[in-house]
């Protein structure tokens, strides 16, 4: 049975004040950290404990933290990703909604870690409310010393800062959130350099996702081997947030290992379908990653399990889809998101996303003609990895997953307008 | 440097390590096509026309990007790799208005040339492009959208060459378009219209108006030159087509690295004042036609009646070196007149010339008293722009309002030089540029920093340096002067100068253009246009720069070097 550790608190009251957080055993974590442990013992805690990244890419913490340089005369920036823009992903504003606390203390235990003394929250414009929410914990905590010059009255200076997003999705990738924080606009670097090594302002950065760094804390408190030991699967450790929407009864952010399947927390933690409908398909994973049809269900929901299943984990935003929902509106739909999106740079992408768009806008009404399938399929193809960043990627594959799956209903719409579903 | 074995399409190269694969392919003469890629632009990896194959990795690569390594195997022309650049060229091909033959730019283009070279033979995604803007607001050239790849090389030139900053990207998507300022059209803009972005953008996209559809690269010939402008002296290339200069590039391998300003680049060819192509004499109080013969007959006796005595010649700076040497040869030497300079001339002739833009590059700290490079020597002051965008501080010494004053950290009356001077003492690798605003006293306050600060002038004119070489000065004025000589060519005369000037009994003027000054001569001698001229002058390095004939005299101009040698015949 799994008990809840990130989200554990949060059906506290005012968890968000200082001496609430405090009194349910916030900033303990952070004390022991600069007491106990030197940094380095600290990212190979988190090397041990498996931690994976829970932006998107399931990346290896502790290793990103590795690529830091030694003997840098630079200093290090900790750059903290809240800009969660992806359809279907909620929980690193659950988190900041609630605990935001708790953000704070596992960017001070990592900033520690990296030796970052700087430290940028790149919040997503729109969250206007979790903005000032963090904010406000930051004040707290400036009070208290517990940032600023030597804080804890240890030997460590630690200053964090919160940026707001202007309104583009492109800034919730790593490089293009550097630009953003830089002032410029925001579009992806070419990589190499990666930013462990030349990224804010030309110097070392980490850029970590909010729930990634909220389980650095726990992993210090309670040693590696504790968190490897949650779940079944080494390469799958630790409690993940998962995002559940669309039409199902019980909608909203759940906590549990990875070992739960896609199928249980549909039905068993979610309630099923709104009006028991029949389900047609699921995103796992936020917009950017291939759908999967009812029959695949029965799949934990980690990073390599899905990834078998030729689909991600991505950000753990489910979308349940239910019977009666037209698909190539759901596709018409996701491509318009990066079309507009797209940060117009690469042509893959920039054209390639518009192409998508016109051709599903075409199909949907009725226009499309035969072969266009194909047309799209192809354009997908040649969409994929060869961008700078995975956006042209995040838009392909899922419309590949969606005409591929369903196919029939494509067709269909091929040879009459209108639509069977609605 | 430590170096790098790989191997390109099975060709085993050694490369310095931390060439990118591109570079390394140049050396293997291995050629990998580029659009976004521009060798004096940063890099920015954006078109992906470049990608290739790297043996063991899953992702294809940018080759203008990715750093070799040792024992890399890379394709450049594999399946694979040909597919891509197919989809790439069509992705562009069918994003805006590739109408080859409408464009000014077919033949000479780099988009069009990619798609001769990957046999594209239609478009694979036909559609009705959009309707985009032609920007024509701009004076000399104009920006067509609709032939626009955005690969953005325009931005980086204005940003990180001209430093300029003008222009950017609005919207996303395939929305994106290239803007000025906070989308301003271009001709409210802030562009400088220094023409960097005009001679860096790969397509049909911007447009030079004045040699548009005159001649393509293959019909035209180019001749090295330099920038008589200022003294900077910027390398030039005169595009030439049947006896007419069609436009000025600029000469990349010089110290000006591709960046001119409109002085040099659009202002010589827009020829709005009247050519003099034959000599003229004053005739019953008219200017008339006349032949050398007569021309010189009407000098020759005007010369003589003022006898030495009454004789003074002037020069402008803007004449070339051999030019002037010839004339002062000729009056100082042979006839014992006084020669003067026509501009005004730098003090501070104890202050060295050592200083170049390279310095600029490497400077912290970068003194600019009494001048502004920005109005005067406008490349130097996009130098120093560009170095104030890589760090470095500029202080401003001067009693004017200047241009640079918005860019400067600090702003200081001439008052304060001293406090400026001792600031420099205490930088590591400083820069003094000194203009003609400076008195003797205050350039010779600067001269404390000698072997401290490298020194970059901003001579008024152009060979101002050979001026003081030779030991002219600005005249004090003409009393006494029966018969005056201008060396004019196609300096422009200050108002202030033609104010004061009081036409003496005898006035004749060597010039290439009709000016105030012609109309009250006695005897007008054409001279050669500027680019009918050859010879060198100093710029403001102290080195001599080359200047080339681009084209055969049209007129019956003739040079300073002959117009002497004849004179000198007639006088003795
Ligand atoms: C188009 C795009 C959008 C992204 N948006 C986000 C985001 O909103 N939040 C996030 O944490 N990561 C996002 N990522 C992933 C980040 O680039 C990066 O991998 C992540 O922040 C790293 O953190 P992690 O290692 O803790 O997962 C996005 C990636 C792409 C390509
Ligand atoms: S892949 Fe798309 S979003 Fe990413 S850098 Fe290229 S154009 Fe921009
Ligand atoms: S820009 Fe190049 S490819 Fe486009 S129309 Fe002109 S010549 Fe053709
Ligand atoms: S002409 Fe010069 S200043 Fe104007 S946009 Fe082009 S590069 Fe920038
Ligand atoms: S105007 Fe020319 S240089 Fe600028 S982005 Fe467009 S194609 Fe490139
Ligand atoms: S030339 Fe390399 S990506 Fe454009």
């Amino acid at each position: 049975m799994f008990t809840k550790i990130l989200t554990r608190n949060f059906d506290q009251p005012d968890l968000h004040e200082m001496e609430v957080y405090e009194k349910l055993g916030g900033y303990r974590m952070i004390r022991q950290a600069l007491r106990r442990h030197t940094p380095e013992e600290i990212v190979q805690m988190v090397q041990r404990s498996g931690l994976r990244g829970r932006g998107g890419a399931g990346f290896p913490t502790g290793i990103k933290w590795g690529f830091i340089p030694r003997n840098s005369d630079k200093p290090t920036y900790l750059c903290v990703n809240a800009d969660e823009s992806e359809p279907g992903t909620f929980k690193d504003r659950h988190i900041i909604l609630h605990d935001p606390h708790q953000l704070l203390e596992g960017i001070m235990v990592s900033a520690y870690a990296i030796q970052s003394r700087r430290a940028f929250i790149y919040i997503r414009g729109e969250m206007a409310r979790e903005a000032a929410i963090l904010n406000d914990a930051i004040a707290q905590a400036e009070k208290k010393n517990y940032l600023g010059h030597r804080i804890f009255g240890e030997d460590f200076d630690l200053q964090i800062q919160v940026v707001r997003g202007a309104g583009a999705y492109i800034c919730g990738e790593e490089t293009g959130l550097l630009e953003s924080i830089e002032g410029k606009r925001g579009q992806p670097r070419t990589k190499p350099p990666f930013p462990a090594v030349c990224g804010l302002y030309g110097c070392p950065t980490i850029i970590n996702n909010v729930e990634t760094l909220i389980n650095v804390p726990h992993i210090v408190a309670n040693g590696p081997e504790w968190f490897a030991a949650i779940g079944k699967d080494p390469r799958n450790t630790g409690p993940k947030l998962y995002g559940v929407s669309g039409q199902v009864k019980r909608p909203g952010v759940y906590e549990f290992d990875m070992t739960i399947t896609l199928k249980e927390l549909i039905y068993d933690v979610c309630g099923g379908l709104t009006e028991n409908r029949a389900l047609k398909g699921v995103i796992p994973g936020g917009s950017s990653v291939p759908i999967l049809l009812p029959e695949e269900i029965d799949v934990a929901m980690d990073f390599d399990s899905l990834a078998a299943r030729g689909t991600m984990l991505g950000s753990a935003g489910v979308v349940v889809i239910g019977e009666g929902t037209c698909m190539v509106r759901v596709a018409r739909r996701v491509a318009q998101f990066y079309a507009f999106e797209s940060c117009g740079q690469c042509p893959p992408c920039r054209e390639g996303t518009a192409w998508l768009h016109k051709i599903l806008q075409r199909i949907e009404s009725g226009g499309g003609h035969p072969g266009e399938l194909d047309l799209l399929a192809e354009i997908c193809d040649n969409m994929k990895s060869h961008t700078i960043c995975p956006l042209s990627d995040a838009a392909a594959m899922p419309i590949e997953s969606y005409i591929r799956k369903y196919r029939a209903e494509f067709e269909e719409h091929l040879s009459r307008p209108g639509c069977a579903c609605s | 440097m430590s170096k790098v074995n790989l191997k390109i399409n099975g060709k085993t190269v050694q490369a310095p390590a931390g060439s990118t694969i591109l570079e390394a392919a140049r050396l293997a003469e291995v050629d990998i096509p580029v659009l976004c890629h521009h060798p004096k632009l940063a890099n920015l990896g954006s078109c992906r026309i470049c990608l290739v194959e790297i043996a063991r990795q899953p992702n294809l690569h940018p080759a203008c990007t990715y750093p070799v390594f040792e024992g890399m195997e890379v394709q450049t022309e594999s399946p694979r790799v040909v597919e891509m650049r197919k989809f790439v060229l069509d992705m562009l091909f069918s994003e805006r208005n590739h109408h080859c033959m409408y464009c000014e730019m077919s033949g000479d283009c780099e988009l069009q040339n990619l798609a001769y070279r990957y046999r594209m033979d239609r478009w694979s995604f036909p559609s009705p492009h959009p309707h985009m803007p032609v920007d024509a607001t701009r004076k000399y050239f104009l920006l067509d959208h609709s032939r626009c790849i955005l690969c953005r090389r325009c931005l980086r030139a204005c940003s990180d060459l001209a430093a300029n900053h003008t222009l950017g990207v609005k919207n996303r998507g395939a929305d994106t378009m290239i803007c000025a300022d906070m989308d301003l059209s271009f001709g409210e803009s802030s562009c400088v219209s220094c023409g960097t972005c005009l001679e860096v953008c790969p397509t049909g996209a911007l447009v030079d108006r004045r040699s548009a559809y005159m001649g393509r690269t293959a019909e035209v010939q180019r001749v090295r030159s330099s920038c008589a402008a200022c003294s900077l002296g910027c390398g030039v290339e005169l595009v030439v087509r049947g006896g007419q200069v069609l436009r000025v590039e600029s000469d990349w391998d010089r110290h000006n690295e591709g960046v001119l300003c409109v002085a040099g680049r659009f202002e010589p060819l827009e020829q709005t004042r009247e050519k003099i192509t034959r000599p003229l004499v004053r005739r019953d109080g008219q200017l008339q036609e006349a032949t050398w013969v007569e021309a010189l007959d009407a000098l020759v006796s005007g010369l003589r009646q003022a006898a030495p005595g009454g004789i003074r010649a002037v020069t402008s700076g803007a004449v070339l070196s051999e030019g002037m040497n010839e004339f002062v040869n000729f009056f100082k030497g042979k006839m014992g007149v006084p020669v003067h300079l026509l501009e005004p001339a730098l003090a501070g002739s104890e202050l060295a010339a050592d200083g170049g833009l390279k310095d600029v590059d490497a400077a912290d700290f970068i003194l600019v008293a009494g001048g502004d490079p920005l109005a005067s020597h406008r490349v130097l002051g996009y130098r120093i722009k560009r170095a104030i965008d890589k760090g470095a501080e500029v202080w401003l010494v001067s009693g004017k309002e200047t241009e640079m004053a918005h860019f400067a950290a600090r702003c200081l009356g001439l008052a304060e030089l001293d406090s400026a001077v001792a600031h420099c003492m205490e930088s590591r690798s400083p820069v003094v540029v000194y203009g003609a605003d400076l008195t003797a006293r205050e350039a010779g306050r600067l001269a404390r920093l000698r072997g401290k600060a490298r020194f970059i002038p901003l001579a008024p004119s152009p060979n101002g340096h050979r001026a003081q070489v030779l030991g002219l000065e600005p005249a004090a004025g003409w009393a006494g002067a029966k018969a005056l000589f201008v060396l004019l060519e196609s300096a422009l005369l200050q108002e202030g100068w033609l104010q004061e000037f009081r036409r003496p009994q005898f006035l004749a003027v060597y010039a290439s253009c009709r000016s105030p000054l012609t109309d009250q001569a006695d005897v007008v001698l054409p001279a050669l246009q500027w680019y009918e001229r050859q010879g060198t002058f100093i710029n403001m390095e102290g080195r001599n720069v080359d200047v080339h004939q681009a084209v055969e005299p049209g007129g019956e101009g003739w040079s300073v070097q002959k117009l002497f040698d004849r004179l000198s015949g007639c006088m003795t």
